[in-house]
């Protein structure tokens, strides 16, 4: 009897997620299995948004094309890439050496779309009376070397350094402009994510962090790096040292027309770089 | 003396335990308290008008007649708004300007060339054209107010030229009266302070009302509407009516945050009442009305969860852990009936059984990779399916991830059933099968259950586990168990690392993580229930 019970409950708990499913499809008047198209996409979680962001655009235009964008960061999607997991990977940095080796054993080749260009920002707390920095004291400031914001021309207050975790690209970017792949202080604070760092700057009087060029906004103040304010135009034009490009990889260059190309050339139409605009980052081209 | 050490061991440990208690009921609260009654603002708040626009073009939902009416009613209210913003503009945004005289000049050339005039006097009227076109733009560019005012009377006076009537110079004259009507009312010397306050009152207003009707649409939802919070309009309401500014008050010192009025920044222009207007007339403009979004717990989401529910994230959360218990409970009972009915206690079993602690002690983000490396790389291609994260490889992992607790659970349960009730069983002549199935089973149940309670929860609050073996960010519905699927769980990481979009929506991010714990509470109530039902059955109440 018990037993039956249980085995009603979950037939019934699967009963209703099938229904579910079947009222979801029929309701999006999604086609019949033959024209259905799926792609793939995996990696970096700075890329992520503006993956998300297209596909919602572009499945307006091809509604039978069904994308699925998963986000554990570029080295993951390399990973995919190369076991073929994947269509697209997303990547906040270039394919390294022995990723790119992997896949050429593996029979693919990696072809690198550049989609946006990224600045890395230097932010304080909109209190602090400092609005510039040049490179080199960044990294004294990294280095422990500079303790208090006094030495800087700014006020009597000791500087807290907040630094992304190691293995994001934020930090490989900042780390090869700024720190010359020379290790930080021990005292620096790692954390996770760019929202993170951005409110632990904004509730921090003494604070200095560095976040995505999407993230400068009215809560927290950004730093002129070597005289230059980062902006859409300086990091474009390549003005502002701290800026990256954002890669699309796939395995080969796509099928001309195939889905996967018409997605890795979704950045070159002018919805595209709207896009890019309006999630913070920087189109590569003007429109 | 001993008696009396005695009792006041006894009151110090009573005392203790009630502090305990009161400290993890204390706990609960600041730890629930939160997050459950923020998340419960995504499904109960305020909405306005814009929200109603949103759920009717995204997911068909409300009465068109009335959506359209309103939108008549408040649009009425916001056109003032734009008027107000557009007219202060004619004399502040002067690139803006000066695009638009260069383009009568254009304009006009093409109608000269179509009207076959002597090419004598078509010179003329082209270099007339050509210095007005020169005049305007240094009256523009100008800051000087005298400067300004002759060349636009110098504009001015070919205004009753016989030859410019009727074409697109007219233009050129009625830009140059609107020029001097708005600049006799502005500072000049602000005219940068005004330019950048003004940017950012448009976004402000872009962010409170949405693109203007008769602008094209943004591709991305997100951008489409206007506030459909009645709690997000007043903030940014505030900012409009607000700027923080940071100021030094002493040297050498922290600055420090004072807020002015915008309105001060642009007192004496035409735009100085907008704020009045906006302050009175928000209700009007936006149509605040209390809301109960239940559809929250069903509908899809824009990319980001910026807008809509949590429904395919439920469904996946679900679905994962139906079928990672569906492989989890007959696996853990024949192991735990293993372990107790058919081994002996020797090496093995012991070497097994630490096995088993050890593995339930494992971090899940190992469970993970392995989920990975086996179930997606190397299981999936082995059986003929693709080799692709999927609901079935990640059930598989949460169910491996799970089989320790469900294993020590009900070892525990079955070996705590009376040796009696086994032996009387026996005795009647009932084989071992039959003797576990009908009596140390049942017996062994209710124990059973609370082990699969634990293992319930814990599957459906995992990240670690299905972030490489079969949950996404985004994607359709799944169709079947070879696809991958969207979890509570790991959209909450998702939202907590992604981009700026969480952080305009926190509500939703609260909203997530409060139905993944009134969810795991759900489940766990049911459990309880089905199993204190057992119990009662077995013990013939």
């Amino acid at each position: 009897m018990k037993r039956i019970i249980i085995c009603a409950v979950i037939m019934a708990v699967l009963a209703a997620a099938m229904e579910l499913f079947g009222a979801e499809s029929t309701e999006n008047g999604q086609p019949s299995q033959k024209t259905e198209k799926t792609l793939l996409i995996e990696g970096s979680t700075t890329v992520g948004p503006i993956a998300d962001a297209f596909t919602e655009v572009f499945n307006k235009t091809y509604p039978d094309v069904k994308i699925t964008v998963t986000k554990n960061g570029s080295g993951n999607g390399a990973a995919a890439l190369v076991d073929s997991r994947c269509d697209i990977a997303m990547l906040s940095r270039f394919m390294k050496p022995e990723e790119f080796k992997s896949a050429v054993d593996k029979g693919s080749m990696p072809v690198a779309h550049v989609i946006a260009m990224d600045g890395v920002c230097i932010i304080v707390h909109p209190s602090n009376t400092v609005t510039e920095l040049t490179t080199s004291k960044i990294r004294e400031i990294y280095f422990g070397k500079i303790k208090n914001w006094k030495e800087l021309g700014g006020p009597d207050m000791p500087i807290v350094v907040i630094s992304r975790d190691t293995s994001s690209g934020t930090y490989e970017t900042f780390d090869h402009f700024v720190m010359k792949k020379e290790k930080m202080a021990g005292g620096v604070e790692y954390v996770n994510s760019n929202p993170q760092i951005h409110t632990r700057v904004k509730t921090t009087q003494g604070a200095i962090g560095y976040v995505g060029v999407g993230f400068l906004d009215a809560d927290v103040k950004g730093l002129k790096v070597d005289g230059v304010m980062p902006s859409k135009e300086t990091i474009a034009s390549g003005v502002y040292s701290l800026s990256r490009p954002l890669f699309l990889f796939t395995n080969g260059y796509p099928a001309l027309g195939s889905v996967t190309y018409k997605f890795c050339t979704f950045y070159l139409t002018e919805k595209g770089q709207e896009i890019i605009e309006a999630k913070g980052f920087v189109p590569v081209t003007h429109y | 003396m001993r008696i009396f050490v005695r009792t006041i061991f006894d009151k110090t440990f009573t005392v203790t335990t009630y502090l305990v208690v009161l400290m993890i009921i204390a706990l609960l609260v600041i730890i629930l308290g939160p997050m459950l009654s923020r998340g419960l603002s995504a499904v109960i708040f305020k909405d306005t008008i814009e929200f109603r626009k949103m759920q009717f073009a995204l997911f068909n939902r409300g009465v068109e007649s009335r959506i359209l009416q309103e939108t008549k009613e408040t649009n009425a209210f916001r056109q003032k708004i734009y008027q107000t913003i557009d007219k202060f503009k004619q004399g502040i945004d002067t690139e803006a300007l000066t695009e638009k005289a260069r383009k009568i000049y254009r304009e006009f050339g093409q109608q000269l060339r179509y009207k076959e005039l002597p090419p004598e006097q078509f010179t003329i009227l082209r270099t007339q054209a050509k210095e007005i076109r020169d005049k305007l733009e240094t009256a523009f560019a100008s800051q000087d107010k005298s400067e300004i005012a002759s060349c636009i009377n110098n504009v001015l006076q070919y205004r009753d030229d016989q030859e410019f009537k009727d074409t697109a110079t007219e233009g050129f004259f009625k830009l140059a009266l609107e020029f001097k009507n708005s600049v006799e009312k502005t500072d000049l010397s602000k005219h940068y302070l005004y330019v950048k306050s003004l940017q950012e009152l448009e976004s402000l207003i872009i962010e409170l009302l949405g693109p203007r009707p008769d602008e094209p649409l943004p591709s991305t939802a997100m951008n489409q509407f206007g506030s459909t919070r009645w709690d997000i309009a007043q903030r940014i309401r505030d900012k409009i009516l607000w700027t923080e500014q940071w100021v030094e008050h002493k040297p050498n010192e922290s600055l420090i945050k004072i807020k002015t009025l915008r309105a001060e920044q642009f007192a004496g222009t035409d735009i100085e009442p907008l704020f009045g207007y906006i302050k009175d007339n928000i209700e009007q403009i936006l149509k605040p009305r209390a809301k109960f979004y239940w559809q929250y717990f069903i509908d899809d989401s824009t990319p980001g969860h910026y807008f809509g529910g949590v429904g395919p994230e439920i469904l996946g959360t679900l679905l994962l852990t139906v079928i990672s218990m569906l492989f989890a409970v007959p696996i853990g009972i024949i192991a735990a009936a293993y372990l107790t009915e058919c081994s002996s206690e020797n090496l093995i079993i012991k070497i097994i059984r630490m096995c088993i602690n050890t593995l339930a002690g494992v971090p899940s983000i190992v469970f993970g990779l392995f989920g990975l490396s086996f179930f997606v790389l190397f299981f999936l291609p082995l059986l003929g399916f693709p080799s692709k994260p999927c609901i079935l490889a990640a059930s598989l992992t949460l169910a491996i991830l799970t089989l320790p607790v469900m294993i020590r659970a009900s070892e525990e349960a079955i070996r705590s059933v009376p040796e009696t009730y086994k032996e009387a069983s026996l005795a009647l002549g009932a084989g071992k099968f039959k003797t576990f199935m009908k009596v140390t089973m049942p017996a062994a149940l209710p124990g059973i259950l609370t082990g699969i309670i634990l293992s319930l929860s814990r599957v459906a609050g995992e990240t670690a586990p299905v972030l490489f073996t079969g949950a996404v960010a985004l994607g359709p519905m799944p169709s079947s168990i070879f696809h991958s699927t969207r979890t509570l769980s790991y959209g909450s990481y998702d939202m907590a690392v992604g981009d700026r979009i969480a952080m305009m929506v926190p509500h939703n991010q609260y909203g997530m993580v409060a139905v993944l714990v009134m969810l795991i509470l759900c489940l766990n109530i049911m459990a309880i229930v089905v199993r204190s039902r057992m119990f009662r059955k077995l013990h013939g109440h």
